[in-house]
């Protein structure tokens, strides 16, 4: 997404300049040469085209949805491109340090698999909130779930992060479904 | 509040680029909706049906002095070239890799390229228990240049004891071998990759 955010940027930069170009050419060229208008782009066209449209009409609300959307996409991709990093407390003064959401994912994830009766397990994680789905073939949830929340809040507790990650852990078991 | 010098190289800074895209996208967005809203008849169904290009805005616009016209749209159309290049090059320009100056006395300066200083890093990093493989490059001002180490550890490595020694071994080492007090380092550690096996 980071990606993406500086691909738009980088194109609605060259669409302003693009614009400001033709805008800064073509009101030169009329005003040294009326004659010979226009220069590039065929404004008298638009003109004309513009004075016989009403607001009301298909075409400018077509102009207006599409707008408006693409306005939306351009405001969701700017705001889901920030970063996820998660913060671990400094070392030293002048240090920083942060690790990734996968890999925070990653440690829970083995650590989880480990423990008895855990059949599988999947786990996403980001700074405020780790997720633990495990599935057991031999407890219930009622068994397992308590055991898991307390083993992995402890390898939470473990690892120095900034802020405390929240610990939500599910357990699908087939005995539970009798 | 500004953030300490090592906690601006965690991670190459987007804000400008994305403060601009939402503007732009916010601005849209608006315009979009106030031309929908004024064709939906919501000012006025009389409103709605007049030419977009309004006869009463081109006789206040004819109205006017032409030259001052004139004047103000190609210093506007200037304007926005040179901003929109602007904006368009700083997107497009890769990260420094600023390089150390460790002296700056006129007919002795001396510099340590960042590469170098990379390479040296790199190598001590690699050296700690638990590390499998280690990334670094310098970032930041050329003013005020700090490093990057992105650091794959080892599956159940002990963290605390892994900055302890790169603290001890590896930022000390490259602190004392260039002299410098300070040495802002921002430190991307990825936990339990898989060590790189061998097809045999």
């Amino acid at each position: 997404m980071r990606v993406l955010v500086r691909l738009l940027s980088t194109l609605l930069g060259l669409a302003v300049a693009g614009a400001g170009a033709l805008l800064a050419l073509e009101v030169a060229w009329h005003w040294w040469r009326p004659a010979d208008v226009p220069l590039v782009a065929p404004w008298p066209a638009w003109r004309d085209a513009l004075a016989n449209t009403g607001w009301d009409s298909f075409s400018v609300r077509v102009a207006a949805v599409a707008v408006a959307v693409s306005g939306l996409v351009l405001l969701l991709a700017s705001a889901v491109a920030r970063r996820r990093d998660v913060r671990l407390t400094d070392p030293a003064t002048d240090v920083s340090v942060t690790t990734s959401p996968r890999s925070l994912a990653r440690v829970v994830g083995t650590h989880v698999r480990a423990q008895d009766n855990v059949t599988s397990a999947s786990v996403t994680a980001s700074a405020r909130k780790v997720r633990v789905r495990a599935s057991s073939t031999f407890e219930s949830e009622e068994q397992l779930r308590p055991r898991l929340t307390e083993s992995v809040t402890g390898l939470i507790a473990d690892l120095p992060l900034v802020r405390r990650p929240k610990i939500s852990v599910v357990v699908d078991s087939p005995r539970d479904r009798r | 509040m500004s953030r300490p010098a090592s906690a601006k190289a965690l991670a190459r800074s987007q804000g400008t680029e994305r403060s601009l895209t939402f503007v732009t996208g916010l601005l849209a967005l608006l315009a979009g909706s106030a031309v929908l809203v004024l064709g939906a008849g919501w000012f006025g169904t009389y409103r709605a049906r007049r030419p977009v290009l309004d006869p009463a805005v081109t006789e206040w616009l004819a109205a006017r002095e032409p030259v001052v016209l004139r004047v103000v749209a190609i210093v506007a159309g200037l304007a926005l070239l040179v901003f929109g290049l602007w904006w368009c090059f700083r997107s497009l320009r890769p990260e420094a890799k600023p390089d150390l100056r460790l002296d700056r006395t006129e007919g002795r300066a001396l510099t340590v390229t960042a590469g170098a200083l990379s390479a040296a890093v790199q190598a001590d990093t690699e050296a700690v228990d638990g590390v499998t493989k280690a990334k670094v490059r310098s970032v930041g001002d050329p003013g005020e240049p700090a490093l990057r180490l992105q650091v794959w550890l080892r599956e159940g490595t002990d963290l605390r004891r892994v900055w302890r020694d790169l603290d001890a071994e590896v930022l000390a080492r490259a602190r004392t071998a260039l002299g410098v007090e300070t040495l802002p380092v921002a430190v991307r550690i990825e936990l339990g990759a898989s060590p790189r096996r061998r097809v045999r």
